[in-house]
């Protein structure tokens, strides 16, 4: 067979092909279980975050989105965590929120997935920022540049207004999510 | 076939300086400025980056005289995405944190052309023990200057190094460092301070 002749060239890419394939799928079988893993681990992580005192979740299927009902020790249901995702300056912004659907506030937030800017837009998951959302009631916010003065003000983190008010809308449309699902909050 | 330990050892020599992938022959830019933001990632890069050119440099050495010239191009990247590809997926099980801080320049490395670059100009004309000096030479040259950027970039921009703070509360950092420009303008000085120092040495 000639070296460069088509059937040459053909048999080489499928046979290079069909062992990378071979290999891949060897990796894949070894690996997934321990990404699947650690995914899990992280939103579990995110979960016990978001909602204080959180012994048992139940995971609930509502108008197509997920939530996490968090149960206290007694068998209460303390909130509800549910991720919330939208744009940011760079990509993807994906926030896990959890709520206390009794008193319509939030608890707390946390960033699972982001791609921001990193010294600036990254520090959307620094404490400092977090902190604008803890305790705050369901609502439309206002996104201002300076220590906030009153309780719908959220403090922008400087240079990074839109990564700020990128996440500041991902909520909003998260907690319209879970009162039309929990209808209006009860 | 005798291996030449002296042929070896200059192979594996011109990457750290002589030929360094990054300060002399210019090539891989997209990783180099995209992902030394910190010393951490810089080492991860050049570690991800060292380990698929010396896996793939081995097996384009060893398959070299099997492959038809028309398709070697296909060919080398088929071998260069399957090592990528590993790469990938054993950073996302066993280091979560760093596949997520390289995220999307992982499976980029396919397209690093330091790595097809060093198949067509010397894995595919050498033998398989030359070819593995020149990996290691090569990925060694590529990493310590990616650690080197992400430290002077990590210190200044962030005050710490490897995520230690180095620098106290007094000391605001930097942030042009950890953002795009900062990787030009470290590289830029970096690559000039090299050329004074190779031209004194002359």
């Amino acid at each position: 067979m000639e070296k460069n002749s088509k059937k040459a060239m053909i048999i080489t890419l499928a046979t290079i092909g069909i062992i990378s394939a071979l290999l891949l799928t060897f990796v894949y079988q070894w690996t997934t279980p321990y990404i699947q893993a650690n995914q899990a681990k992280k939103q579990k992580q995110a979960i016990n975050k978001v909602l204080p005192g959180v012994v048992e979740v139940k995971r609930i299927e509502k108008n197509g989105n997920l939530f996490y009902e968090g149960y206290d020790t007694n068998g209460n249901r303390i909130g509800v965590a549910f991720t919330s995702t939208g744009g940011g300056y760079n990509g993807l912004i994906e926030v896990m929120i959890g709520v206390n659907l009794e008193k319509n506030q939030i608890y707390k937030i946390s960033i699972l997935n982001h791609q921001e800017t990193p010294g600036l837009g990254a520090r959307i998951t620094g404490k400092e920022y977090k902190s604008n959302f803890n305790n705050k009631p369901f609502g439309n916010y206002n996104v201002v540049k300076t220590p906030p003065s009153k309780e719908m003000q959220v403090q922008a983190i400087a240079g990074a207004t839109i990564s700020s008010e990128s996440v500041t809308e991902i909520i909003e449309a998260g907690l319209d999510k879970v009162t039309s699902a929990y209808g209006g909050g009860n | 076939m005798a291996l030449d330990l002296k042929e070896m050892f200059s192979d594996f020599k011109n990457g750290l300086w002589a030929e360094n992938p990054i300060i002399r022959l210019v090539i891989g830019m997209c990783p180099t400025l995209a992902v030394t933001n910190t010393t951490e990632n810089g080492l991860a890069m050049g570690l991800a980056t060292s380990f698929v050119l010396i896996s793939s440099e081995i097996v384009i050495s060893l398959i070299k005289k099997l492959i038809p010239a028309n398709v070697r191009i296909p060919s080398y990247i088929l071998i260069i995405a399957t090592f990528v590809t590993f790469v990938d997926y054993f950073l996302k099980a066993f280091y979560p944190g760093i596949a997520e801080s390289l995220s999307i320049f992982v499976p980029l490395i396919v397209v690093n052309c330091l790595i097809l670059g060093r198949q067509e100009a010397f894995a595919s004309q050498h033998s398989t023990p030359r070819a593995i000096a020149d990996g290691v030479g090569m990925g060694l040259g590529f990493t310590w200057v990616l650690v080197l950027l992400g430290a002077i970039r990590e210190f200044f921009g962030m005050g710490s190094i490897f995520g230690l703070t180095l620098l106290g509360e007094w000391y605001r950092p930097m942030v042009i460092m950890v953002l795009p420009a900062g990787a030009f303008i470290t590289l830029g000085i970096l690559v000039g301070i090299m050329n004074y120092i190779s031209r004194e040495g002359k």
